[in-house]
């Protein structure tokens, strides 16, 4: 091979090459910049991030910079991307409906979620259900979607895993528009939701004009967030879908325990109050070991020690995707009749 | 601290010209960027710091212990203990759980009983990447191919950001030479690293993280629910990414360390053309193979001790690669199989040779059999890389034959064009890409800076939300 030519230009050229590139680029981005600014954790690190790309996003858009992001964005389809939306919208959106009939005996029982009757499902008219998330759901859900397979009793429509999203942040991306949305386009049947790894923080957008909220896991924290488990519970039951809460499990160390707490209290309670329209799966004890502390290999059902968590102590190895997934399908048994043919 | 965020970004602008700025005075420059390495890796878990820092001095004790004793035998005592502590930390951070859930679930089998769980510590990032350089130190320096340098200049070598976390693995001898001596700042290839920074950027933000989100992650996480069609596209599509991403961050580090002064060896060339998979190795992180050629391969036998004992050789290489790239026992089957193939290359030329026939006829079609032969073989290793457990590796293997003709809704022209773009990317010239290069050179300030802009805001525009860590920051 012969010797690469090389090409030099002075330190002096790199440094100025690199401060006017990425000063040109901040500009060029600067929508992106600006919105990945605002939903950092919040602190004193996003109070310097949005202090700066605040004036860069005005600056931008004064100069006409912005238009290039904002035309690919939009020619992509992903023209929402940069919006910055702390709208929280919950709650019934009009008349209730029934869920759509599958076959003639859901029909019928359909109308009586609250009777003792299951709804029944087959392959042709099966259960679909939706699995929507933050980053915690990913693994349980593709676990629900192996246990299930294709063309059962059970359809898994799609799992919609958003890393570093929440509830208790629209802005990081609006999961009341999309639980809207989704009523609205397919219906399901049962909604698995997994929420609030992402939430535990002294901090909400979006709360209603003339409410504060305290710091984490105070009365008013508490009453916002179950204002909006609640208001989530109850807008999908009103499409005649099912929640199934996955609550938060034990994570290693102290760091994220005070939040998830907090959480698994607000969905245990929720779940509690709407009986017939929401359930709450406890994972804090599944992945505990024998004398209550967080464990990275637990046994799986056949009794084999096998790893549960991933390497961050937070998020779950495949194996308790696995333990979660038989554990909602045997929640949806005792709730649905699922034939097999 | 990952490469493609605005933090790295800002960082970065801190440390370039202090580090130019100070580098005539090494007194100030070594401490000075031991501090910025040290907060950038920090920047995960700032205890995982005092990690780093205790395997500095350790090795640094021990590579000058060996260096002074002249006797052969606490020489050789100090070498092995140095690996093996180096060895045990790696083994604690990252194979403790593993093998006590072996050893319990074997134990299990025969009734004997066993705890019922085991809690292991967080793995610190990079821990992989930086104990084999440091067991090549003190290694190099019981093999006297290289004098222990300066307590302040290894600990740089050991903690220089651009390589911390996943490498290139860069040896001593080629970067404590650098580090001992005043970068020349009327000499930086200021147009060559750009243009591997913004390479590696497109490859890792567009072409890894397009493949992950559109199909790989869907089908390896359920291979039943997908066709035939799709499982392969998956396939293809995880030796696409994994490249991607691994090539990305590679040049990343090597553009940034050029912008620093420093020059880090080559990782990747073209692995995807290899014709064959000993041709693969020698393309395919590069560091790691004369790493596990130089320190596992050749201290065994190398090709040294008959044609069996080479087999073995490499196929207890290859094995152990693959257990250094995680605690489990898909890792092991993925060397498994480059190191059986491997062997089976060399016992087809040992026989051809045995036998006094000629070497086939170097052909293009002959090449090209080749090329798509080898790509397969790695391709079907990478399954057993990419699935959690055998089983799913057995389901994508199944699925591959068995669902075709059916809808295949993640095979869009997307996820195509990128499987396209990572494979023939490695077929375009070194010429295409140094002509490249050079016009960007002979551009003045502005037009660069420019250049510069418009890639980035593509890369970051075209790239999905958010970041998704790289692939090799877990190894």
């Amino acid at each position: 091979m012969e010797p690469r030519l090389r090409r030099y230009r002075t330190a002096g050229h790199a440094v100025v090459l690199s401060f006017v590139g990425l000063g040109l680029a901040a500009l060029l981005n600067a929508p992106g910049l600006h919105k990945r600014a605002e939903i950092q954790p919040p602190g004193f690190g996003r109070d310097v991030a949005v202090a700066l790309t605040k004036p860069l996003a005005q600056t931008s858009h004064a100069l006409l910079l912005d238009r290039p992001r904002r035309g690919l964005k939009d020619a992509l389809g992903r023209g929402a991307d940069d919006r910055i939306d702390t709208r929280v919208v919950i709650g019934p959106v009009g008349p209730s409906k029934p869920p759509p009939a599958t076959h003639a005996s859901d029909r019928v029982k359909a109308h009586h979620a609250s009777s003792p009757v299951k709804p029944s499902f087959n392959p042709p008219h099966p259960l679909r259900i939706w699995v929507a998330g933050d980053s915690l759901v990913a693994v349980p859900g593709q676990a629900l979607e192996r246990a299930v397979g294709s063309g059962g009793t059970i359809d898994v429509l799609a799992v919609e895993s958003r890393v570093a999203t929440g509830l208790g942040r629209s802005e990081i991306y609006n999961w009341f528009e999309r639980f809207r949305s989704v009523i609205a386009a397919v219906r399901p049947r049962v909604a698995v939701l997994s929420f609030g790894s992402n939430d535990g923080h002294d901090y909400m957008s979006g709360v209603p004009a003339g409410h504060t909220i305290g710091k984490l896991g105070s009365p008013s924290w508490m009453a916002e967030y179950r204002r909006r488990i609640s208001g989530v519970t109850e807008e999908f039951a009103q499409a005649g879908t099912y929640v199934v809460w996955l609550g938060l499990p034990i994570p290693r160390g102290n760091g994220y325990r005070e939040g998830f707490v907090d959480v698994n209290r607000v969905l245990r309670a929720v779940a509690a109050a709407h009986p017939h329209s929401a359930s709450f799966v406890d994972t804090w004890s599944m992945f505990e070991d024998s004398h209550g502390r967080y464990a990275d290999y637990v046994r799986d059902a056949a009794g084999r020690l096998v790893r549960m968590r991933a390497a961050d102590g937070v998020h779950y190895a495949p194996a308790a995707g696995d333990l979660i997934a038989h554990t909602v399908l045997r929640l949806l048994k005792a709730k649905f009749a699922l034939a097999s043919r | 601290m990952l490469f493609p965020t605005p933090t790295f970004a800002i960082f970065f602008l801190v440390v370039l010209p202090l580090s130019w700025l100070l580098m005539p005075r090494q007194r100030l420059w070594l401490p000075f960027m031991l501090c910025a390495s040290y907060v950038f890796y920090g920047w995960w878990n700032w205890r995982y710091v005092f990690l780093l820092a205790g395997s500095t001095v350790a090795n640094q004790v021990f590579a000058v212990a060996i260096y002074r004793s002249g006797r052969e035998p606490v020489r050789r005592l100090l070498v092995a203990a140095a690996v093996a502590a180096n060895l045990s930390v790696l083994g604690y951070f990252k194979y403790s759980g593993f093998f006590v859930s072996s050893l319990e679930n074997a134990l299990a089998s025969l009734r004997i009983p066993v705890a019922s769980s085991v809690v292991t510590a967080a793995l610190p990032v990079g821990i992989s990447f930086y104990t084999f350089m440091a067991i090549s130190y003190v290694v190099d320096t019981y093999r006297g191919e290289f004098e222990p340098t300066s307590f302040r200049r290894f600990a740089v070598y050991l903690s220089f950001f651009p390589h911390l976390v996943a490498g290139p693995i860069v040896r001593a001898r080629e970067l404590v030479p650098q580090i001992a001596t005043r970068r020349d700042p009327r000499r930086v290839e200021t147009s060559r690293a750009f243009q591997l920074i913004l390479t590696g950027l497109f490859f890792k933000v567009v072409i890894a993280n397009h493949l992950a989100t559109h199909i790989v992650d869907d089908v390896f996480a359920a291979p039943d629910r997908h066709s035939s069609l799709e499982v392969l596209a998956a396939v293809y599509g995880y030796a696409v990414q994994i490249f991607a991403d691994f090539y990305g961050y590679t040049n990343i580090a090597i553009g940034v360390a050029l912008l620093l002064g420093f020059e880090f060896p080559q990782n990747f060339a073209a692995p995807y053309t290899a014709v064959s998979i000993q041709d693969f190795w020698r393309r395919w992180h590069m560091t790691l193979s004369r790493w596990l050629r130089d320190y596992v391969y050749i201290p065994l036998g190398g090709n040294r001790k008959g044609r069996l004992i080479t087999y073995r050789n490499l196929l207890l290489t290859m094995l152990l690669g693959g257990l250094w790239h995680g605690a489990a026992w898909t890792f092991v089957a993925w060397g498994g199989i480059h190191g059986l193939a491997l062997a089976v290359e060399r016992l087809v030329g040992d026989v051809r040779h045995a036998r006094g026939l000629p070497d086939p006829p170097d052909t293009a079609l002959r090449r090209w059999a080749c090329r798509l032969l080898t790509f397969h073989v790695v391709c079907l290793a990478w399954i057993f890389f990419r699935a959690d457990s055998f089983a799913r590796a057995a389901d994508v293997i199944i699925r591959l034959f068995t669902a075709w003709g059916q809808a295949s809704p993640l095979v869009t022209t997307s996820v195509v064009l990128a499987i396209v773009v990572g494979i023939a990317s490695q077929y375009v010239p070194e010429g295409v890409v140094d002509a490249v290069t050079a016009r960007f050179h002979r551009l003045r300030l502005i037009p660069q800076a420019a250049v510069v802009a418009v890639s980035l805001m593509l890369i970051d525009t075209l790239g999905p939300a958010g970041v998704a860590p790289f692939i090799y920051y877990r190894f």
